[in-house]
């Protein structure tokens, strides 16, 4: 092993175990440590916040799944601030990852703005809906939902498979009219793949409720826009992918607006948190080839069941 | 799924590289704003509507209490008073929240002049959920 590939291991063990602290640390722990907010703490929760942003950025792209899914549960359990502050931001974390992204896969066609459209018109309504709904609710009772929405999530990444290159037999009639199709070139082994879509009907009908989901919880949807895209609709892997993040930043921006009306946006919380998940990202996308990938997200998908349960016994009151 | 031997350039619509290409500038005027906005607020180069302090010490509480207490900008309640290191910030993550949009709207003349009708219909669509949501209808 070179002193280089030394130098990333340390990268992506410290972001595993500085993301995955507050979830060994008792609440009660950190908040004893720690002032509430005021005159002189502020600037110290916003750093952590930050810190805590950047780890998450590298770790979400280690495992392959978007920073809102982690930073929601994490940050509204263990950070003092409301969860209305952090939904606003997890949906801004998500929807400026999707935008950074954006170019170079739309370039590539690896992101196919055709299959995204259908999708994130039924999505960002949906996406709204939750929104208001969420904000309508009792923190506990959304606190409640999503400990038990990130544990579901956390079964569904270990049990759904991901498939590189599905095999697709006839289009359905909505992907034929609307001409969802396209290529991209694989450098892996050197050919132009062709792809089409089938099953349109009930993925446009499966993508109303992650935008819902979504919009509710302020997360990124990338855990269930990729196995839909990809298992149930037919699109490669890597397609699936990228058009997931296209989507988000369709959706995630129409459920931002809610927050952003509702005085549930606050920079001092959204700026440090967007800005330390896309540095993060950028590291984590260097390390990639480094590390054994599959490790990470058996640790992320652990991380998730706990974050899920702390959420639980948060919304009860326990 | 049909492969294709050797490395030609995959045909990309040009829709899409038009979105890129606005997408390309917007999110990186975007995160220039963001940086930009939030150090003038934390560094207090220009005056705040609330002081950081204040935020902090209301954070715990749900956004509609904290609203009651003090007046943090949300929605187009800035568009009056916007020299504010505060409210620059907050214009910062308003104008991310807008790029998809921006794009949008950048591709529906493509798609007409490509004589996509099917997609500049749903392209307008999903920009006039967009506008519902940026104008407060939504909400």
């Amino acid at each position: 092993m070179t002193r280089v590939d030394g130098k990333k291991i340390w990268w992506f063990l410290a972001a595993v175990l500085l993301t995955a602290m507050p979830l060994v640390l008792a609440p009660e722990a950190a908040a004893a440590s720690l002032p509430a907010g005021g005159e002189t703490s502020w600037w110290i929760w916003v750093l952590l916040l930050f810190i805590f942003s950047f780890f998450l950025g590298i770790v979400s792209v280690l495992a392959g799944v978007g920073g809102g899914v982690l930073f929601v549960p994490i940050v509204s359990s263990f950070f003092p601030f409301h969860l209305d502050f952090v939904r606003g931001a997890g949906l801004l974390v998500a929807l400026s990852g999707a935008l950074s992204a954006g170019p170079s896969l739309l370039r590539k066609g690896l992101a196919d703005l055709k299959l995204s459209l259908p999708l994130s018109l039924i999505g960002s309504i949906s996406s709204v809906a939750g929104a208001i709904v969420g904000l309508r609710m009792s923190a506990d009772s959304v606190q409640l939902l999503l400990g038990i929405a990130i544990i579901a999530i956390a079964v569904i990444m270990m049990k759904a498979g991901k498939s590189g290159y599905p095999e697709v037999g006839e289009s359905d009639v909505i992907a034929r009219a609307l001409g969802i199709s396209g290529s991209y070139y694989e450098p892996t082994i050197d050919k132009t793949i062709n792809w089409k879509v089938h099953r349109t009907p009930l993925g446009l009908v499966l993508f109303f409720f992650i935008g819902f989901i979504g919009g509710m919880f302020g997360m990124g949807a990338g855990w269930a826009n990729v196995p839909v895209l990809n298992l149930l609709m037919g699109a490669p892997l890597k397609i699936a992918v990228a058009t997931s993040g296209l989507v988000l930043s369709m959706n995630g921006a129409a459920a931002a607006w809610i927050y952003i009306y509702k005085g549930a946006v606050l920079p001092l919380i959204a700026v440090p948190a967007v800005g330390g998940v896309m540095l993060g990202s950028k590291i984590g996308a260097r390390i990639l080839s480094k590390v054994n990938t599959g490790s990470v997200r058996i640790i992320v998908i652990i991380m998730m069941v706990i974050a899920g349960l702390r959420s639980i016994t948060k919304g009860l009151g326990l | 799924m049909s492969n294709t031997d050797g490395q030609h350039k995959p045909e990309i619509d040009r829709a899409q590289l038009v979105y890129a290409a606005v997408l390309d500038v917007v999110s990186h005027t975007g995160m220039v704003l963001i940086a930009a906005g939030f150090l003038s607020y934390v560094l207090r180069l220009l005056p705040l509507t609330v002081s950081v302090e204040a935020v902090a010490s209301h954070w715990h509480l749900r956004a509609s209490e904290m609203n009651h207490v003090l007046s943090v900008p949300s929605g187009w309640s800035w568009v009056q008073d916007p020299l504010h290191g505060d409210v620059l910030s907050f214009i910062s993550i308003i104008f991310l929240s807008m790029a998809a949009m921006i794009c949008l709207v950048a591709v529906i003349p493509v798609f007409f002049a490509g004589k996509n009708r099917s997609y500049a219909l749903i392209a307008l669509l999903q920009v006039l959920v967009l506008v519902a949501a940026v104008v407060g209808i939504a909400s």
